[in-house]
């Protein structure tokens, strides 16, 4: 077995792989709070999902940059050039998610102090959430332990995410009369809405890990031909 | 042009301030102002004729083993002016070792190549010098048990790391590298490269390469350098165009022209 070699660049692509791969904790962290704040319609801690993105803005950049510099400086191929490819991939994915939590606790406000709930359509929301959360973490461990089985049951999590997003499409189309509830259940529809995108992330990052371990893109579940789709045979 | 001016904090073991170099009176390299920061690996690059190798062989006045060769301009070494007429040289080469690009070592046991220098330098507990600069130059491993084998008879990378033992057995303070690898294979090279990311945790490194993804893959900071063509068409220098850290020069740089050479352009 020959020595290994370049390991200073070995190192740094572990790093790389690590900060990138953390800043999905970033997302759990703040959607955590971003749920908080829905069941208890708590602005101030809405505020802080707010001002706390800048966190998860700056680790894309970080990130973002140390690809670059990488790509420049060690001209990376095969598994190497995969891997980084899917970082930014990742990376990408990661601040969209961030801005969804943000999106969210913009509209917590509107849902006003007493303001009605449905008991029926905010405890669908937090399932959701907490769905999509456990996604994020399946989504990391299957990026860690390149699994791409895990990473493929990703899909079947998602498909409970949209069916119960459908449910609460159902439930705000038949929320009644009354102006105020009306709204409430627009808005929730808005909460419920990137939720439902947070899951579509997670499975993007997961078919990153497949396109690592297998070097080829497909789609797990391709939105514009429903039912066709191309989870990894496993 | 930028000079690749000192991080807070960051020490330079050489400044080089207008810095010209000239062969029986034609300039090979000309002007060239730049620090060189302490423990860290610094790259020349650049086209043939830019004057990269001139440049570097100043750094242990080399250049002076040149008759023809006369250095204009100031090179201070830890604030000390190199070419100050009480400076010595082989003191300068004491502190400031030199490899080449093709491995040299001399016709000698393996032992009595990295225990030459400090034999001659008088300097104290031989064996273990030599142990100790076959275990930073990573051949200890591969030579310990036939240290009093001929040098000739090591591989080109194993040969190329006996010099650089060789280097560090006088406790150098800098080591220059002029084409390190350029006769190596890519395993060979690679070794080399490890090592050299591990030398600079006690050693300033500055290395010649004409392999830009070398500079690109070790170096901290990367000098670029172009052959500058004079009015006649006879006359000719090498100039320093920019001179940053190197991710900034591999994603970014300031000047077109090493934008144009780092991507291929133009060599």
């Amino acid at each position: 077995m020959p020595e290994q070699t370049r390991l200073h660049y070995q190192e740094e692509l572990a790093n790389l792989e690590q900060r990138a791969l953390g800043g999905l904790d970033l997302v759990v962290a703040s959607l955590d709070r971003t749920l908080e704040a829905v069941e208890h319609k708590d602005s101030e801690l809405a505020e802080l999902v707010i001002a706390d993105d800048d966190r998860i803005d700056g680790r894309y950049l970080e990130v973002h940059q140390a690809i670059l510099t990488l790509l420049a400086t060690q001209a990376p191929v095969a598994t190497d050039l995969r891997l980084i490819s899917a970082l930014l991939h990742v990376m990408h994915s990661i601040e969209r998610m961030g801005d969804q939590c943000v999106n969210i606790a913009k509209v917590i406000p509107l849902t006003g102090h007493d303001a009605p709930q449905h008991s029926e359509m905010v405890d669908r929301i937090l399932l959701m959430g907490k769905k999509a959360r456990f996604m994020l973490s399946q989504a990391k461990e299957s990026f860690e332990g390149r699994d791409v089985e895990l990473a493929g049951d990703l899909v079947r999590q998602d498909d409970l995410i949209d069916n119960l997003n459908k449910e609460c499409f159902q439930i705000a189309v038949q929320v009644g009369e009354d102006q105020d509830t009306r709204e409430w259940a627009m808005t929730m529809m808005l909460v419920a809405r990137a939720l439902e995108r947070i899951g579509d992330n997670a499975v993007d990052i997961g078919e990153q890990v497949a396109f690592v371990v297998t070097g080829l893109f497909r789609e797990f579940e391709d939105a514009s031909h429903p039912g066709q789709a191309t989870l990894p045979s496993s | 042009m930028t000079h690749g001016h000192a991080k807070k904090g960051a020490k330079t073991v050489f400044d080089l301030q207008d810095l010209t170099v000239r062969y029986s009176g034609r300039a090979a390299v000309k002007d060239v102002s730049m620090g060189i920061h302490e423990k860290e690996i610094t790259a020349l690059i650049g086209p043939s004729g830019c004057g990269k190798s001139t440049l570097i062989r100043c750094l242990n006045r080399m250049n002076d083993l040149i008759p023809s060769a006369a250095v204009e301009g100031h090179c201070y070494y830890h604030e000390q002016d190199l070419y100050a007429p009480e400076v010595d040289p082989v003191e300068v080469r004491k502190r400031i070792g030199m490899v080449f690009q093709k491995p040299n070592p001399f016709p000698k046991s393996i032992f009595d190549n990295v225990a030459f220098g400090p034999r001659v330098l008088g300097l104290s507990e031989i064996t273990e010098r030599v142990e100790r600069a076959l275990r930073s130059a990573a051949l200890w491993d591969e030579v310990k048990d036939r240290l009093g084998d001929n040098a000739y008879g090591m591989s080109g990378g194993q040969q190329q790391r006996l010099c650089i033992a060789r280097c560090i057995a006088v406790d150098p303070d800098v080591i220059l590298m002029d084409e390190p690898c350029s006769a190596l294979d890519p395993i060979a090279t690679g070794r080399i490269e490890d090592l050299m990311l591990e030398l600079k945790e006690d050693y300033s490194i500055v290395i010649v390469t004409h392999n830009m993804q070398q500079a690109a893959r070790v170096s901290n900071r990367t000098a670029f350098l172009i052959v500058e063509l004079g009015a006649d068409e006879d006359s000719r220098w090498g100039q320093l165009i920019e001179y940053d850290e190197t991710d900034k020069i591999f994603t970014n740089p300031s000047d077109s022209r090493t934008e144009d050479y780092v991507t291929g352009k133009v060599g």
